[in-house]
């Protein structure tokens, strides 16, 4: 059974903050390699985010989470109140275009089609049907 | 004791009829695991959700700390 407090608390700063991080270490210093993965993820897509480094009260949190949206492991991305997923899901969505559209923003140039690619090919003339 | 790959390979496919799972030991130590699996149940859920039904199909093998880390791969 999860601190009611501390899930009052995790619930508050997941609704206030429309991009929140859970993470172990910091941004500017990760602690683990998935925290790091997903902070490069995030940095990419040119978002503001909160991040909560979990690791002075892994076990708690880890508690609260799993009831809140029962998910036990770190990091945690939350966009608009909701748990997207960890790093795997992070990083699939990120190439996909998936997490560009959660997060409002245009997916970032290193994933965009060329230009080129995207030009129309000019267009042969209508067929003629004959016999009408 | 190291995981038993086929066990957990028969709890996620028992727990998702018609699905099609692979677990790979990733690390050679028998606790960092990887599941590529297909399953009907997947389509329209979202990416979370299908690995909700992943883990939770061997969630007794985390409780027991038999596994400690599982990265699952969703096959289209």
């Amino acid at each position: 059974m999860a601190d009611q407090e501390l899930t009052d608390r995790v619930q508050e700063l997941i609704s206030e903050n429309p991009v929140l991080l859970f993470m172990k270490g910091t941004p500017e210093a990760p602690r683990c390699g998935f925290s790091m993965r997903t902070v490069q993820v995030l940095d990419t897509m040119g978002v503001e985010y909160g991040a909560i480094d979990v690791l002075p009260a892994l076990q708690p949190l880890r508690e609260v989470t799993s009831e809140i949206s029962d998910w036990e492991t770190f990091p945690q991305l939350y966009v608009k109140g909701e748990l997207l997923g960890g790093a795997d899901i992070v990083e699939e969505m990120a190439a996909s275009g998936e997490l560009a559209t959660a997060l409002g923003v245009e997916q970032p140039e290193t994933a965009e089609v060329p230009e080129s690619a995207s030009e129309l090919p000019a267009q042969s003339p209508p067929l003629k049907i004959e016999g009408s | 004791m190291p995981a038993d790959l086929l066990e957990l390979k028969g709890m996620i496919e028992a727990a998702l009829p018609g699905s099609t799972a692979a677990v790979i030991d990733e690390t050679g130590t028998g606790d960092h695991l990887r599941a590529e699996v297909k399953a009907p149940q997947f389509e329209g859920l979202t990416r979370i959700n299908q690995h909700r039904l992943v883990k939770a199909a061997v969630r007794s093998r985390f409780d027991d700390g038999t596994i400690h880390a599982l990265t699952i791969k969703v096959i289209e």
